[in-house]
């Protein structure tokens, strides 16, 4: 009773301040949405406008000389459905063997009584800082005849350290008491992972999910550098990539450049190209956004 | 419930995922017989990978198609994407799986040592068209240490006559507003080129909406900086030989980088940018940023290579209705004297002996491979590869004379049409020059009507008043300097192995960061002593000498056959 | 290995070290089973490459293969750190990767705690659909932007000289001393709203109960934020920053590349970009493992700094 009473005059102090910072808040956020959704509705303009006349610049919001050609442009690549097509199955396929296993792995190391436990991590924090090369890489792969196959997408980089320990981290801060009472109960490790761990864990779940899911979606250097002579494996993004050969090549002289002047795309395919790319996570991301931005109830878990 | 949805949903996709991919087989890169195909059965598939960008065409692509039909040949071409071509050409050669043919660019000496590459001068004397390509003395120069022939450079042969109408490389240009305005007077020096762009801009400070005039910009984007660094070789009427000078008397090298010419290059430049004239966003400007700047027509003049910026901002320029208001380019003969024999443009074709089409241990019909690139030499393939179909790309008239409608020249600058309908198979050895018909040029770009009919109206009215037809016209031409010629074969080449390789990257390096200081400085003489302290740094001498042996060993190859 | 645990209150039973005995081998097989299909799994995909390590000592081509290039000892690494523009292009990197790395983590921090006090849904959601949106644009389509936006002619250039701030444009990118705050801020412009996602997940694990608890107290907005929002996510902030600061040396390629410019070259190269030039564009793959294996030791040392000076203040650890 006391306390709620010294309640109400704090809240009244307080009030000022609250509303001080409501207003700051929304000045800041709407600055943000403003600064972050220029360049998107910029490459929004550009992608809908006449390549040729796009070259002169000045483009900002609107479209000067409206146009759906680059996006036909693009969408004309007949290769872009067999990338589609692998590009959804590596995201699934890849997203769903990552979760598995990072998860496992990071369950494994937030055990505190498992006994290679500081090992266990350090094994796999080296991992993020250390690389042996693209020549040793490809040659590995090639060996462990990966190279020409689907598989290449998936099984390397499914476990990462990053990914782990975000969802360690996570769940250390789970109350220690719920393992505790389920291993009176007699539950084995499987039974805690699955049955007790995992389902409090969805919003970080749900966050790898969506890095790996990104990944994989955006991912085309692999396609190319191992799955080179092999279309029927190539990837949306690589397919696009394609499309971009761009200013930026790197050691590229006059001299070749000469044969290849035409070669170059115009920046209005390249903004359509992203769009198309942008699409499908823009869709999907509400899906997971829930598990992210929605508060957690803990049930009656109250430690 | 839902769960059972779930994981019927991931059995699925699995099961997919396992169709598609065949189990995961390892069926490796090798040329594979289309075999599903059932109409094209015969036609053998090959595998090319160009080390080099370039843009990919449509699996249906209908005159690759019409070739295929012709030849039984069709080929799956990869281009360069994300990397560099030697970090390509590595990983390609670690893996130890080739496409067929192979272009490795920069890459192509390393294909070369991993003994990745045919030796192909055995099978040459059995292809005609191939065999025709080159002289003997052109074969010889192919020659590796090992006395054989790996590849075929595919450019800058021409068979016959020489017919060229573009000057496809650097000069100053201008536009023809600046030009009709001054009565189309005759600009020989660099000095006469400023101080007309100097006097255009002062009565004629913006366009005609009122945009500011840029009088002139320099674009210096990476290794487009040759826009700034390389016009001290030509305005002492030396040629394009790309990194260094040579003298064609006494047959030394010299570096242009250091000559009275070089100074007074630079000194006019850091004058000119004082004065207003010399756009103060040069140095920072992107690429993209200089094409939109060239678009919109508010440029007078710049140095430039013409593949570098025409294709991409002719077209803005004519579809912003620009040409009206004479805001093309053309070239000038610009030296730094009047009385120099200019050399922007030489005429005869360049063989850049360093890199070229090659056919690797991977492929299996090694004569098959060759017989397609005979075929592809051939007068009606290759009329098909650079003119396209008949009637519907060209027409001809009675006397048997090429020729293309408005139409018919947008449709093939067209992107998506392009990659639809056309297929050059541009990294395949390809003719300029004159058809084996005699009358037409092997390409709509050496098709003089053709050429003519296509030129936008300010620049027909600006090459009437010269009383010259073509760019090459405008700006004089002039032999193949030697047998030397280019040395840029050469440096293009060159690695850090060296020392001359590593004096020419870190003299790369000081010119990007000095050249701009030195054009800006308040100081010119303080400025430039600073960039020549920092230049000798680099010990150009190392180069110097690595490039004085490659001419002597070049001179000594040509002997032979005098 | 374990020696002396953290000590977190209410932990210490299970935070004791466990002896290796048989009963609890048994005890554990699952995780130990696991574990070391984990590890091969590991050593397979992560440290056999580094057998390619060895091109560092040797003047590697992929002719020969890395069985039989030639062995150079140490030539490589002395011709590295000889080099002066090598010693100059060090420091870029760690400045570039350190500014980076504050500037993005704080903003990312700032943003995910400031959505979380919106209390409208679809604002949120709104919010922060828009706000990861830049991270799928590529460097080149950002880069090109901010080069529109920060031109002689672009409207930062036009806000300043409407505002009497300056009265001649800036030419942003001819001075190298704008270079790395235009870096720092194409990156928190790219990424923060990506880099939010975590933390915005890591806020939802806070107990609810704790923030009503504070409302009892009296707590306002700004003091739930610090007594029950940032302690809440501290873990996350912890092991994200020991992770990122293994990182600073990785502070990028293409952004550099793409704004850099001959005139700020000497502030703008970073490793990378060197080993690019100087390495993979010269066929010199060597040059390239060996400022490899030194970002790699660097890292390593950085890290296992961190993780003591974690360890010692009881925080979060990486392992």
């Amino acid at each position: 009773m006391e306390k709620s009473y010294k309640n109400i005059q704090h809240k009244k102090k307080s009030s000022v301040a609250n509303t001080a910072f409501v207003v700051f808040n929304s000045v800041f956020m709407v600055i943000f949405l403003i600064i972050t959704l220029y360049p998107v509705l910029n490459t929004l303009a550009i992608s809908l406008n006449d390549g040729t006349d796009a070259l002169r610049g000045g483009i900002y919001l609107l479209p000067r000389k409206f146009t759906f050609k680059n996006y036909t442009t693009v969408l004309e690549k007949d290769s872009l459905v067999t990338g589609a097509i692998i590009t959804v199955a590596r995201t699934i396929i890849g997203t769903i063997l990552a979760l598995i296993t990072n998860a496992v792995l990071a369950f494994i190391v937030s055990r505190k009584r498992f006994l290679f436990r500081k090992q266990l991590s350090l094994f796999w924090v080296i991992t993020m800082y250390v690389n042996g090369g693209l020549i040793p890489t490809f040659i590995l792969y090639k060996e462990l005849h990966l190279t020409n196959t689907f598989w290449v997408y998936v099984i390397p980089g499914m476990i990462s350290a990053f990914n782990m320990l975000v969802i360690r981290t996570y769940m250390n801060g789970l109350p220690e008491s719920l393992v505790e009472s389920a291993q009176l109960d007699g539950a084995g490790y499987t039974t805690i992972f699955v049955k007790i761990i995992s389902p409090l864990c969805k919003p970080v779940y749900a966050t790898v999910a969506l890095f790996v899911a990104v990944g994989q979606w955006n991912s085309w250097f692999d396609a190319m550098l191992y799955n080179r002579m092999s279309s029927e494996y190539t990837t949306l993004q690589y397919e696009l990539m394609k499309l971009l050969s761009s200013v930026t090549s790197n050691g590229v002289t006059a001299e070749s450049m000469k044969n290849t002047a035409n070669a170059v795309t115009p920046t209005s395919v390249r903004a359509a190209a992203t769009i198309i790319t942008m699409l499908p996570i823009i869709c999907i991301y509400p899906f997971l956004q829930k598990y992210f931005v929605t508060g957690l109830t803990l049930g009656g878990v109250k430690e | 419930m839902r769960k059972k949805v779930i994981a019927n949903m991931i059995l699925t996709v699995a099961a997919t995922a396992m169709l598609v991919t065949g189990c995961g087989a390892d069926d490796g890169g090798k040329s594979k017989n289309s075999s599903g195909g059932s109409s094209d059965s015969e036609i053998k598939e090959f595998t090319a990978f160009f080390a080099v960008p370039g843009s990919e065409i449509n699996d249906d692509n209908e005159i690759q198609q019409m070739i295929a039909e012709k030849t039984g040949v069709k080929v799956k071409e990869t281009w360069l994407t994300g990397q560099t071509p030697e970090e390509a050409i590595g990983t390609i050669i670690a893996g130890g799986e080739y496409p067929d043919f192979i272009e490795g660019a920069s890459g192509q000496q390393q294909l070369y040592d991993a003994g990745a590459l045919v030796a192909l001068d055995d099978y040459l004397d059995s292809y005609t068209n191939i065999k025709e390509f080159f002289t003997e003395q052109e074969w010889d120069s192919l020659r590796q240490d090992d006395g054989h022939i790996y590849w075929i450079p595919q450019f800058s042969n021409i068979y016959g006559e020489e017919k060229v109408c573009t000057h496809n490389d650097e000069a100053f240009w201008i536009q023809t507003r600046v030009l009709k305005w001054a009565g189309y007077p005759e600009i020989t020096t660099m000095d006469e080129y400023f101080d007309l762009i100097e006097r255009y801009q002062k009565e004629n400070p913006t366009m005609e909406d009122g945009t500011k005039n840029i009088p002139y910009t320099i674009l210096c984007d990476d290794w487009r900086y040759f826009c700034l660094e390389n016009a001290p070789q030509f305005l002492d009427g030396y040629p394009n030989d790309g990194s260094c000078i040579v003298d064609p008397n006494s047959l030394k090298v010299i570096d242009y980088n250091t000559t009275d010419t070089a100074v007074r290059y630079f000194k006019k430049l850091n004058e000119e940018y004082h004065k207003g004239i010399v756009d103060t966003e040069s140095f920072t400007q992107t690429y993209d940023e200089y094409i939109s700047k060239l678009s919109t027509g508010r440029v007078l003049g710049m140095i430039d290579q013409w593949w570098d910026f025409a294709y991409r901002a002719g077209d803005a320029i004519k579809s912003a209705g620009l040409d009206k208001q004479g805001c093309n380019y053309v070239p000038l003969p610009i030296t730094i004297e009047k009385g120099i024999k200019n050399q922007w443009h030489n005429s005869g074709g360049v063989v850049n002996a360093g890199t070229g089409l090659g056919i690797t241990v991977s492929c299996d019909d090694v004569a098959g491979a060759l017989q397609f690139v005979d075929d592809l030499l051939g007068q009606e393939i290759h009329d098909l590869r650079f003119w396209g179909v008949e009637g519907t790309d060209y027409q001809v008239d009675d006397k048997g004379e090429f020729s293309r409608t408005p139409e018919m020249r947008t449709n093939c600058a067209d992107t998506a049409y392009k990659a639809s309908h056309l297929c050059t198979y541009s990294y395949f050895p390809q003719w300029l020059g004159t058809s084996r018909d005699g009358i037409n040029a092997m390409s709509p770009d050496g098709q003089a009507n053709e050429f003519y009919d296509g030129l936008q109206t300010d620049v027909k009215e600006c090459f009437d008043a010269y009383g010259v037809e073509t760019y090459v016209d405008m700006i004089g031409t002039s032999e193949a300097p030697g047998a030397w010629y280019p040395m840029w074969s050469y440096s293009n080449n060159l690695t850090a192995d060296t020392d001359g390789g590593m004096a020419w990257t870190k003299i790369g390096e000081i010119k990007h960061e000095y050249l701009p200081k030195v054009v800006m400085a308040k100081d010119f003489d303080a400025a430039w002593e600073d960039y020549m302290k920092a230049y000798k740094k680099c010990k150009p001498e190392d180069f110097l000498d690595e490039m004085q042996k490659e001419l002597d060993r070049r001179m000594e190859e040509a002997a032979k056959y005098q | 290995m374990a020696g002396k645990a953290g000590k977190k209150a209410g932990n210490k039973e299970t935070e004791m070290k466990v002896k290796i005995t048989w009963k609890e081998i048994k005890r554990q097989k699952v995780l130990l089973l696991w574990s070391l299909v984990i590890v091969i799994y590991g050593f397979i995909f992560y440290y056999l490459p580094l057998g390619g390590w060895l091109m560092a000592f040797q003047n590697y081509k992929p002719a020969k293969g890395l069985l039989h290039s030639e062995f150079i000892g140490l030539d490589k690494f002395k011709r590295l750190f000889s080099d002066e523009t090598f010693i100059r292009v060090i420091r870029n990197t760690l400045a570039m990767g350190v500014i980076n790395l504050v500037v993005t983590f704080v903003m990312a921090i700032l943003f995910a705690i400031l959505l979380n006090e919106i209390r409208q849904r679809r604002t949120k959601k709104v919010i922060q659909t828009v706000s990861y949106l830049p991270h799928f644009l590529s460097w080149i389509i950002v880069t090109g932007i901010l080069h529109d936006m920060l031109s002689g002619a672009g409207i930062v250039n036009e806000m300043l000289r409407s505002l009497h701030i300056i009265d001649k444009s800036i030419d942003f990118f001819a001075h190298p001393s704008y270079f790395w705050p235009i870096v720092a801020f194409a990156n928190v412009w790219k990424e923060t709203g990506w880099n939010a996602i975590i933390y915005l997940a890591a806020i939802t694990s806070i107990d609810p109960s704790l923030y009503e608890a504070a409302s009892i107290d009296g707590a306002g907005r700004l003091a739930k934020i610090r007594h029950v929002t940032l302690p809440g996510i501290k873990p996350t902030i912890i092991i994200l920053l020991l992770m990122n600061i293994g990182n600073v040396l990785n502070a990028g390629f293409e952004i550099q590349y793409l704004l850099g410019n001959g005139l700020v070259q000497s502030v703008s190269q970073t490793i990378d970009i060197y080993v690019l030039k100087w390495g993979i564009s010269q066929g010199d793959y060597s040059i390239g493992t060996a400022a490899g294996i030194f970002k790699s030791v660097v890292s390593i040392i950085l890290i296992v700094v961190a993780n003591q000076i974690a360890k010692r203040n009881g925080e979060e650890q990486l392992y």
